[in-house]
């Protein structure tokens, strides 16, 4: 969605296309770029460990965070991809509050619907993926940009978890074993973020050594060069919208399990967080160039973030305040060195 | 493509009026038509400001929260600064926008990602100063009443404004080298930049309308309220503004607008609702239908002539 005009940006900016090349995306995941990243983080900790000298860097707080961080991770697992492949994908929130709605109607709640035990969560899953189905589909075979397609998608999921939500009383999970899965602690942290490790690890694997998470990249790098080298280019963005479908849904399930209710906005605030980590954590906007281990610590910056400064006590109402400047900040410094009085940007 | 350009939002709006009108005769005769118009005013002037930016190729997916924001403020500033107040809330606005586009512009970054941002911090700020509550008018409220109070030919002052600043962005696209300039820099514009045209600038102009625009519709939200809070009236507007923008034949290629006809596409899209409730979809699908109104209306008025979509 960014350089347009390939003729001339080909010519205008050829000196920094030729650089381009020799930034193997692969080779160059962890050089002192990513370890700005690291460095910011290990600075917000200190200054909110020393602001809050009792708080911060507590067990429990620490749990907190990781805790708060799992939905923008898996979340950005997809984004992440659908990014780097040159798309974007706006329909997070809506998916999110779909996925959620399907999945407390289908298990045990107050409203005694159906309980289909863990099938609720295939579910689930199946309504992401088929949300996805139709970003991929309406995207690639009726070649609607992704933005419009997905800013369409996200307000059908919230139109599909509203009516499935209904007019009748809000559905509660009972309290039991699986509303408190996420928060309880395997090894001395808790699941959700667990979770969410397991699913960052498989996606940086697929996006590392599978054809699709490759196919991603060649996609992203440059789309006419990859189909021209047999790279079936609308069937794996197909697969890369499905996916993050799928993350989506998984963490829409994730929060209705934190929140113990359904709600169709159970995914507020998502949008901003994983599209500002993907960001910050160094993944292009025009694409090609970025990783999910990127993603995972942009997530963990913005986390940290917020939770320090409302440790610090800045009123919560800043949230996406915060987001929102750190966006704004990280892609005007990403696309800095890359301005020329030829390039086109829309 | 010229056929839909021209009359193409109007025979919508006609062919949806015609199916309200048979199924719910009570419409029409009940001033469905009065309601429907100040319905359709707040989404018409987020619409315009949409357009004027979807026009250079760019989208403002901001300018739904500057109109929040501009109420908000309205509110707080009508009783204290009186009639100057609606101006100051407009201008505080539009340089907002101005911002927007500058840094689109200057800093050549993509205009979803970084309107997505301004997005974030607007809804902030509309907390903080709301104190996340609803913000009353205390005083002055009867100056902006004629907007809703009075009416021309059964429909409001208020919906009005919103055609006759339709007919002047109409004029400006049409005649002024600087809405032309905005034209030749949706269309092509690397062709515009070789020609000559300072279109960055025409870029930060279109925000800064945009801006301006959102910020009148915030005024009409107080005229048509008295209060303003981050999720009352007008709270989401941003996907019916774009919806209204691209049913009015805007194309989101850039290049293409007409703002009379937008007009009809606003009345299209707060028509929507009511026709679906008289064809029996229940109220609560109506932002699955505002969605795929917009994907439909996309995948079927743009144009497919460049290679890669992203």
């Amino acid at each position: 969605m960014t350089d347009t005009d390939s003729s001339v940006k080909q010519t205008a900016t050829a000196d920094r296309a030729g650089s381009r090349r020799l930034e193997n995306p692969g080779h160059r995941r962890f050089e002192w770029k990513s370890l700005g990243e690291l460095g910011a983080l290990i600075v917000l900790l200190v200054v909110f460990t020393a602001l809050n000298p009792g708080s911060f860097l507590t067990g429990a707080n620490v749990r907190t965070v990781l805790d708060q961080a799992s939905q923008p991770l898996i979340v950005g697992v997809g984004a992440t991809l659908v990014i780097l492949m040159g798309s974007i994908d706006l329909s997070v929130e809506g998916v999110m509050g779909a996925a959620g709605m399907t999945f407390v109607l289908l298990s045990a709640n107050s409203r005694h619907t159906v309980d289909l035990g863990p099938w609720a969560i295939v579910a689930a899953m199946l309504v992401g993926i088929a949300l996805g189905l139709l970003s991929g589909l309406i995207h690639t075979r009726l070649k609607v940009p992704s933005f419009i397609v997905t800013l369409g998608v996200w307000f059908v999921g919230l139109g599909i978890a509203t009516l499935l939500f209904g007019e009748s009383a809000i559905p509660f999970l009972p309290d039991g074993s699986l509303k408190s899965w996420p928060t309880n602690h395997t090894l001395g942290l808790p699941n959700s973020f667990w979770l969410a490790a397991v699913v960052v690890v498989a996606g940086a694997l697929v996006a590392r050594f599978t054809r699709l998470g490759r196919f991603t990249y060649a996609i992203g790098n440059n789309e006419e060069i990859a189909r021209d080298n047999g790279v079936p280019v609308g069937r794996f963005k197909l697969y890369v919208f499905v996916f993050a479908g799928a993350c989506s849904a998984l963490a829409g399930v994730l929060a209705t399990l934190e929140l113990g209710a359904g709600s169709t906005t159970v995914g507020i605030g998502n949008l901003f967080l994983t599209i500002a980590a993907v960001v910050i954590g160094g993944t292009s906007l025009g694409g090609g160039k970025g990783g999910i281990l990127r993603t995972a610590l942009g997530v963990m910056l913005l986390t940290v973030l917020n939770n320090g400064l409302i440790l610090t006590g800045v009123s919560p109402n800043l949230q996406s305040a915060v987001s929102g400047t750190v966006l704004i900040l990280a892609i005007v410094a990403a696309s800095w060195p890359n301005r020329s009085s030829l390039r086109i940007v829309k | 493509m010229d056929m839909w350009a021209s009359v193409g939002p109007v025979a919508v709006f006609i062919v949806l009026l015609a199916v309200v009108a048979v199924l719910r005769p009570a419409f029409l005769g009940g001033g469905g038509i009065g309601i429907l118009a100040i319905q359709a005013t707040p989404i018409l002037l987020v619409a315009m400001g949409q357009a004027i930016v979807l026009h250079v190729g760019s989208i403002d997916l901001s300018n739904a929260a500057m109109a929040v924001l501009a109420a908000i403020l309205l509110a707080k500033a009508l009783g204290p600064l009186g009639a100057p107040a609606p101006l100051v809330c407009i201008a505080v606005v539009t340089v907002i926008g101005a911002v927007n586009g500058w840094l689109i512009a200057f800093a050549q970054v993509p205009s979803f990602a970084l309107t997505l941002g301004t997005l974030g911090i607007l809804q902030a700020a509309s907390l903080v100063i709301s104190k996340a509550t609803t913000v009353y008018v205390t005083a002055n409220g009867d100056l902006l009443s004629p907007l809703f109070g009075t009416a021309l030919a059964s429909l409001p002052a208020a919906f009005w404004v919103g055609v006759i600043l339709a007919v002047l962005l109409w004029a400006m696209l049409r005649f002024t080298q600087l809405g032309q300039g905005m034209t030749a820099v949706g269309l092509n514009e690397t062709g515009a930049l070789f020609s000559g045209l300072r279109t960055r600038w025409l870029k930060v102009l279109a925000f800064a309308l945009s801006g301006l625009l959102a910020g009148v519709a915030g005024v009409m939200i107080i005229a048509q309220g008295g209060a303003a809070s981050t999720n009352g009236l007008g709270s989401d507007l941003l996907l019916p503004g774009i919806a209204a923008a691209i049913v009015g034949g805007t194309a989101i290629t850039g290049g293409a607008t007409n703002p009379v006809n937008v007009v009809f596409g606003a009345l299209t899209v707060a028509l929507v609702p009511i026709a679906a409730a008289a064809v029996g979809v229940t109220p609560q699908a109506q932002s699955l239908v505002y969605g795929l109104v917009i994907i439909i209306a996309v995948a079927l008025t743009m144009s497919r002539s460049s290679g890669v979509v992203k």
